[in-house]
């Protein structure tokens, strides 16, 4: 079948929006931490978008920073969107005592430092973080 | 339409110049790797085995390259002349290089039996891909950044650049001076993997042997150097669809694009 010449960059054009549309389809967890088994009580996860989250390596780190945090019970990280989402017992936390505890200086094992600054949360459930 | 695909490399190019350039003053999160096809493969192995990827890559990545192994089945290579920001610029250093050396192909000083191409050309780009495709599914790591010539044009001096990898993107270019399109032909991964499924693609371009008068003119404004005017067909998983060569044809007919297996 004869095919007009504007058929490509329109099939490049489609193609391309596809790619792009379907990555929202797929998320998959670059890393998922539990915590140490928290008491009962309701739950909440807040999603957080933080900056130095870019990678598997670096999720796991910011997912260290949380586990000594009290109420605290789940860390799934999506390193691709830099998105950290932390679920936690209300009763006993909440996101500004949680983005405290992953902003905090970070062990550096190779190095046996603490570094500060690693982590920055920019926003909390959509909305930019305050200073 | 070459003045279209013009301004789609154009586009693309700069897109990705500025990604580059926000990611680097940290005004943007995503940097230039997110959007490329060949990280989508390098990480699914981390993925299928770990159920995580590999570092620096995301879903982006896989959801681009699922797109373009689509894109590739019906419109063969068509990312590459349209959408991939390193083919503009080496098909940019091709036209420099046949306008400084005043020649008439983008063949450049490399002559050698069709044949013999061909298999240099299988050869080369799949060892390039095995060796990256084993070193960082071994690794979880993109391993491979400071030689990528797309990292280290377009990362605007990201992570695992060095001065020795501004060294290979400049004989890069060099080489692609005297053998135009040298990287896409003999040494991209993503070309690799792209051109089986490039050479069953359904759209291609066919001559018409009573409207075609031989005069060569698209075998001339082929950036891929190839042979245009003398199958009927061009079948080669090579082709990208820019059309350089309907665009150069001066006899209305003699060349035109067909959706194979849709009927005639
Ligand atoms: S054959 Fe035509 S469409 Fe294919 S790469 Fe060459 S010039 Fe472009
Ligand atoms: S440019 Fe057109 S007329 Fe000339 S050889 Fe090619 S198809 Fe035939």
């Amino acid at each position: 079948m004869k095919t007009p010449p504007w058929a490509v960059p329109a099939l490049v054009v489609l193609f391309a929006a596809l790619g792009i549309g379907g990555a929202r389809l797929l998320a998959v967890p670059s890393v998922v931490r539990d915590y140490a088994p928290a008491g009962p009580g309701p739950r909440r996860t807040v999603v957080l978008v933080v900056d130095g989250v870019k990678c598997t390596d670096t999720a796991e780190r910011a997912a260290n920073q949380l586990k000594d945090a009290p109420g605290v019970v789940r860390l799934v990280a999506y390193a691709s969107r830099n998105r950290l989402d932390v679920t936690f017992l209300p009763s006993v936390t909440d996101p500004a005592a949680i983005r405290a505890a992953i902003e905090g200086p970070v062990y550096d094992e190779s190095s046996g430092e603490y570094l500060f600054g690693v982590y920055k949360v920019v926003e909390v459930d959509g909305v930019e973080a305050g200073k | 339409m070459r003045r279209l695909r013009f301004l789609f490399q154009v586009a693309i190019t700069v897109a990705a110049a500025i990604a580059g350039v926000r990611f680097a003053l940290g005004w943007a999160r995503t940097s230039v790797e997110t959007y490329c096809p060949f990280g989508g493969l390098e990480t699914a192995y981390a993925l299928l085995a770990r159920k995580r990827f590999t570092c620096a890559t995301g879903e982006v990545n896989l959801a681009l390259f699922v797109a373009l192994v689509g894109l590739a089945l019906i419109a063969r290579k068509a990312f590459c002349g349209w959408a991939c920001p390193l083919g503009a610029v080496f098909e940019w250093t091709g036209r420099l290089s046949r306008r400084l050396f005043k020649r008439h192909t983008f063949q450049g000083f490399w002559s050698i039996p069709p044949r013999v191409d061909a298999a240099l050309k299988v050869l080369l780009r799949t060892a390039v891909t095995a060796t990256i495709l084993a070193a960082s599914w071994a690794t979880g790591e993109l391993v491979f950044r400071g030689y990528d010539p797309y990292y280290v044009l377009f990362s605007a001096h990201g992570h695992d650049v060095r001065t020795w990898s501004y060294g290979i993107l400049g004989a890069l270019l060099a080489l692609g001076l005297l053998v135009p399109m040298a990287w896409c032909k003999y040494l991209c991964p993503l070309g690799a993997v792209l051109w089986p499924l490039s050479a069953v693609g359904r759209l291609r371009l066919e001559r018409s042997e009573e409207a075609c008068t031989g005069c060569g003119a698209c075998d001339r404004a082929c950036p891929q150097a190839l042979d245009v005017s003398g199958p009927l067909q061009v079948r080669s998983g090579e082709c990208t669809l820019c059309l350089e060569c309907t665009g150069a044809c001066p006899t209305p007919g003699a060349l035109s694009l067909h959706l194979k297996g849709a009927g005639r």
